[in-house]
């Protein structure tokens, strides 16, 4: 959920929602939790396609979708990919989108979204390759590889690789999602839980720190942002954490580079 | 529609929660992609062949029904619920006697069913065994 306010005001309180801007003029926008709604107002909508990607429809990554600007403006060219499951992507968000919870029904949008459930194994957006794979979190869920050149995005905020065993133990094959992170440019992993909390939430569909770690060395990604911060972790905590996360990527001997997301960070690949 | 077995040296999600599920029990089990190849098996599916996953890695189908095999050798194809559930993606079970290498004759209880993703993508089977209640002592 959301926490915003002035214990999070470092890091940022808002749900899920990366921006990838592409040479083309497309963008990408990896989910569409209530960070989407600054985002949205920061769109030029007649400026070029936006397409949206979401990983799976926990309510944390679609609460923004109402809020976002360019849904209002019949200009906007925007399509929304999500993962396979019974029933169309439309009517899924369209559960969301329309009484009682939302005033506005998704057929009343003036942008008129396109919705697709994301196509197999591998295809453009704009002048990006994108790739979509289930990775391990309840209910369908994907992960998300954006190429462009020589540049990629990996993108699983939602992931417990190490569920049922420590990924020390498996060969590559055997990791979820190790295909889609495997060399990025940049790695964007969750990282929910401090190691002493992790126990009491296995199987809920996050990572500990360690085995966030332990995916990120495995993968050789060359820069990792550890992301998907837990409602309750402030920036005080949020600090400590980090000093412990440079602590044992060191001990793992990883050799890229490892560091919290940060709200409105932009990194240029 | 997401095709997950496209992945270059990747397994479907499918065959890794299913390997990380069998992996915590004492029940002997085994996983088989839609190549009729054995993924993985269990330390207890390992105990009751005398081999180990880590030592044989992967195997052929062909080479797993060799190794349960019975008096008569090899357990037909047509009567290997992991192979039926495979290729007719329906569960199956039976029960039959089994001679693996250096064990008595056995009667034991198999159960098999296919694993199908989203989409009804055929991600392969799972199958499990144990000893025939009748026989046990």
């Amino acid at each position: 959920m959301p926490a915003p306010g002035p214990a999070t005001a470092r890091y940022g309180g808002n749900t899920s929602c990366v921006q990838v801007s592409l040479s083309d003029g497309t963008t990408i926008v990896l989910d569409a939790g209530t960070g989407i709604r600054p985002l949205g107002l920061s769109l030029d909508p007649a400026a070029g396609p936006i397409h949206i990607l979401i990983t799976h429809l926990h309510i944390d990554h679609i609460q923004g979708l109402l809020f976002f600007a360019p849904f209002f403006d019949p200009r906007a060219d925007i399509t929304i990919w999500g993962p396979p499951a019974s029933g169309s992507l439309e009517h899924r968000i369209g559960r969301y989108l329309s009484a009682p919870l939302s005033p506005v029904d998704v057929r009343e949008l003036p942008a008129a979204p396109e919705f697709r459930t994301c196509p197999a194994p591998v295809w453009n957006v704009g002048s990006a390759e994108v790739r979509a794979q289930l990775v391990a979190h309840r209910g369908p869920t994907l992960g998300y590889r954006v190429a462009e050149g020589a540049s990629t995005v990996a993108y699983l905020p939602d992931h417990e690789p190490a569920l049922g065993g420590r990924l020390e133990g498996y060969e590559d094959e055997w990791i979820s999602g190790f295909a889609l992170a495997s060399r990025a440019s940049l790695l964007i992993h969750d990282c929910q839980y401090a190691d002493e909390e992790y126990p009491s939430h296995r199987g809920w569909g996050h990572s500990a720190v360690s085995d966030a770690l332990d995916f990120a060395r495995r993968t050789a990604a060359r820069r990792t942002l550890l992301f998907h911060h837990d409602p309750l972790h402030t920036d005080e905590r949020l600090d400590v954490l980090a000093g412990e996360v440079a602590r044992m990527w060191a001990a793992r001997a990883g050799a890229g580079e490892v560091s919290l997301a940060v709200e409105g960070n932009e990194v240029e690949l | 529609m997401v095709d997950e077995r496209t992945a270059p040296g990747q397994q479907s999600l499918q065959l890794i929660l299913a390997r990380n599920l069998i992996s915590t029990l004492s029940t002997p089990a085994m996983i088989v992609d839609t190549h009729e190849t054995v993924v993985f098996y269990n330390e207890a599916a390992g105990d009751f062949l005398g081999m180990r996953y880590e030592e044989t890695g992967k195997m052929s189908l062909h080479d797993w029904r060799a190794a349960i095999g019975s008096a008569g050798g090899p357990i037909p194809e047509d009567q290997l619920p992991i192979s039926v559930a495979l290729r007719e993606r329906r569960p199956v079970h039976i029960t039959t006697e089994v001679h693996p290498d250096d064990a008595a004759e056995r009667s034991i209880e198999m159960l098999a069913l296919p694993l199908i993703g989203t989409e009804d993508q055929h991600e392969g089977a799972v199958g499990v065994f144990w000893p025939h209640v009748g026989d046990q002592p």
